[in-house]
């Protein structure tokens, strides 16, 4: 699985971290940052002058270990998104060849790096694992429905929103009843004048914008339109 | 440096032959008539630019074996010898057919087998509008070349991507045997049309009128009894009443709507979006009626690989054609669907946050596994695009590149047939 998302930048940016260390020249460290403050142009210049890449350069070498220049064709294609076309292993349906071939790889990767060979667990030790990305959401989803409100907490809540809708606002039914401002949406509506005040408040906000605020909010929707139809 | 006097140069052109332009051109054409004298011998137009704007010109007096068309024959002495009564013909007759030059080099160029004759390549090229008599326009063959094309495009997406869901596959169909790309699989054939029909004109080229409305090809489908209804009140047709109801592409069938805009032909203007719509569908029956042509003179395998070379093989991305509304939900929805682990969005990396321009690079996880990865200026919009590329990597995928179609079983000796996968369906109403 991992495979089929890994760079080869990684690898090739540990190859360059570890020439690094061999090499006595300090300017070649990557983890370096940038330097955009030097005190002089000839300063900035010479922190800028760092080798070309290891693949751009020709590095096969010959039996008895002296570098030869040859010809070859590099090929070192800068990172892209992947192809909707290649189908992530999890969505091949069970039939599938592909998932008999790619098994062993599977077994590999998702075992921990304790049995398998030194140069195996490099690779695995540089590979982050996915809990290390943050997760744009605060909370994790749950893995299983809850199903924790019966009918009569439903008619309870639509009974409440029905009441007095002003301060059984969705937000503070969510709250009241443990469950997510969509589920209440889904069980109840605001009765009709509520929402008729809602849209005169919501109207008045967007009588007082300006020129720029809502040439910018149209611009935003229209952006968010271009984006669901797979435009940008 | 000189400079350079472009209307002077305009001016020499124009004075190099004075003789000419005030007769070819510069002349009322009524006058021409009365003046040249008629000639007994009919001509064909094959260039003639004067044929479009006077389509009907035999007039009742004259002898229908004669054509007066302007041209001085005497000096323009006519290319070929016509039968009689050619002229007064809706469509060049087919024993024209084998001297024509261009419908050879068409034949010969779509490396066409020899059982095809030329004759009936030449009735491919008679659109309805312009010989209005099924004996001899191409609308019989036209309907059995676009039930053949349909059949082996649907049977192709179908078994290609199973999972594509209805109104995508509708679109795709379109895409690969709607008109406006058989339109252009006609022009890349070289075919070109004639300025308008007639007994005359050389068989090798297209034949359609702007001004007589032809009969459209019928395709498969049922008139819907709501018809009326759907248009007046823009009712909403479902995904399952299209499958049942309406043609291949979807689309409802309306016949009156149909002959209501073949009729407008008789007062269209020249040059707009709906003479060239006529004109394309003049092209994309030239089209299905050489695939019914060869079906019926070649037999199947033939025609069959004929659609797949000239159709099949045509590049539709169809990554293009989706377009979602609540991606994030669809994909939950699909993985509680399939017992995966709910997905969940993760920052792989980001620059420039507080720039003008950042970059946020969003994946989706189910469990360790990533569904789908994408680049975008916010973190709403990285997410949602990551979520659609994840949704459309579930619906386009394919089985393999070279996928058996049902259709392979037909041809002799055919290995046993392996059940292709069929998906459960769609995750969500559209």
């Amino acid at each position: 699985m991992e495979t089929l998302f890994t760079r080869p930048v990684a690898s090739c940016c540990r190859r360059l971290a570890s020439s690094a260390t061999r090499t006595p020249r300090p300017a070649v460290v990557l983890p370096q940052p940038p330097a955009r403050g030097k005190a002089t142009a000839a300063r900035a210049r010479r922190s800028l002058n760092i080798p070309p890449h290891p693949s751009f350069l020709n590095s096969s070498k010959t039996a008895d270990g002296s570098s030869q220049p040859t010809e070859e064709i590099i090929y070192n294609p800068p990172e892209s998104a992947a192809s909707v076309y290649h189908t992530p292993v999890k969505f091949l349906p069970s039939s599938d060849p592909r998932r008999r071939a790619n098994l062993a790889e599977i077994l590999a990767a998702s075992q921990p790096a304790s049995s398998s060979s030194p140069s195996s667990s490099s690779s695995s030790s540089t590979q982050p694992s996915v809990e290390s990305f943050p997760m744009l959401s605060k909370t994790a989803p749950a893995l299983k429905p809850r199903h924790h409100l019966t009918k009569e907490d439903i008619e309870e809540m639509r009974r409440l929103r029905a009441e007095d809708p002003a301060t059984n606002s969705v937000a503070a039914l969510a709250r009241r009843f443990d469950c997510s401002q969509l589920f209440v949406l889904m069980c109840c509506q605001a009765p009709k004048e509520h929402r008729e005040k809602m849209k005169a408040v919501e109207e008045k906000y967007k009588a007082r914008w300006g020129p720029r605020r809502r040439a910018a909010r149209e611009e935003r929707a229209r952006r968010n339109v271009m984006l669901y139809n797979g435009e940008i | 440096m000189k400079r350079l006097r472009l209307d002077q140069w305009t001016g020499q052109l124009l004075l190099a032959r004075p003789g000419a332009a005030s007769v070819s051109a510069s002349a009322p054409r009524a006058v021409l008539r009365s003046t040249t004298p008629l000639s007994r011998c009919a001509a064909v137009r094959c260039q003639s630019t004067a044929a479009a704007a006077s389509p009907s010109i035999p007039a009742q007096g004259t002898p229908e074996d004669e054509y007066i068309d302007g041209t001085d024959h005497a000096r323009f002495p006519p290319l070929e010898n016509l039968p009689p009564r050619a002229t007064s013909m809706p469509s060049p007759p087919p024993s024209r057919a084998l001297e024509s030059a261009k419908l050879a080099a068409l034949h010969a160029r779509l490396a066409l087998p020899e059982k095809l004759p030329l004759q009936t390549l030449a009735r491919a090229l008679v659109d309805a509008s312009a010989d209005p008599s099924p004996d001899f326009n191409n609308s019989t063959l036209a309907f059995v070349g676009q039930s053949l094309i349909h059949y082996h495009v649907g049977e192709y997406l179908m078994c290609r991507y199973p999972r594509l869901p209805m109104d995508i596959l509708y679109a795709a169909m379109k895409g690969y045997a709607g008109h406006t790309t058989l339109h252009h699989v006609a022009r890349s054939w070289g075919v070109e049309h004639a300025a308008a029909p007639g007994g005359e004109v050389d068989p090798g080229l297209l034949q359609f009128s702007m001004h007589k409305p032809g009969d459209a090809i019928t395709g498969f489908g049922y008139q819907r009894a709501e018809l009326k209804y759907l248009r007046k009140y823009n009712w909403r047709h479902s995904i399952s009443s299209r499958i049942v109801f309406d043609d291949d592409f979807g689309e409802i069938v309306d016949p009156e709507a149909q002959r209501e805009t073949l009729g407008r032909r008789t007062d269209t203007q020249y040059g707009d979006a709906f003479t060239r719509s006529l004109a394309e569908r003049a092209y994309a029956n030239c089209t299905r009626a050489v695939v019914g042509a060869l079906y019926t003179h070649a037999g199947r395998e033939p025609a069959k690989a004929f659609v797949r070379a000239h159709i099949l093989s045509r590049h539709l991305d169809l990554s293009q054609l989706f377009a979602f509304k609540k991606p994030a939900k669809e994909l939950s929805l699909l993985c509680a669907r399939e017992d995966f682990e709910p997905p969940v969005a993760r920052l792989l990396s980001e620059t420039g946050r507080l720039s003008r321009t950042p970059v946020f690079v969003v994946g989706i996880f189910s469990g360790k596994d990533k569904l789908g990865e994408a680049a975008g200026p916010s973190l709403e919009h990285a997410r949602a695009k990551a979520a659609m590329n994840a949704l459309k990597s579930w619906y386009l995928y394919s089985p393999g590149e070279h996928v058996r179609v049902p259709s392979d079983m037909l041809a002799e000796e055919a290995k046993p047939w392996e059940p292709v996968h069929i998906d459960v369906g769609e995750i969500i109403g559209r």
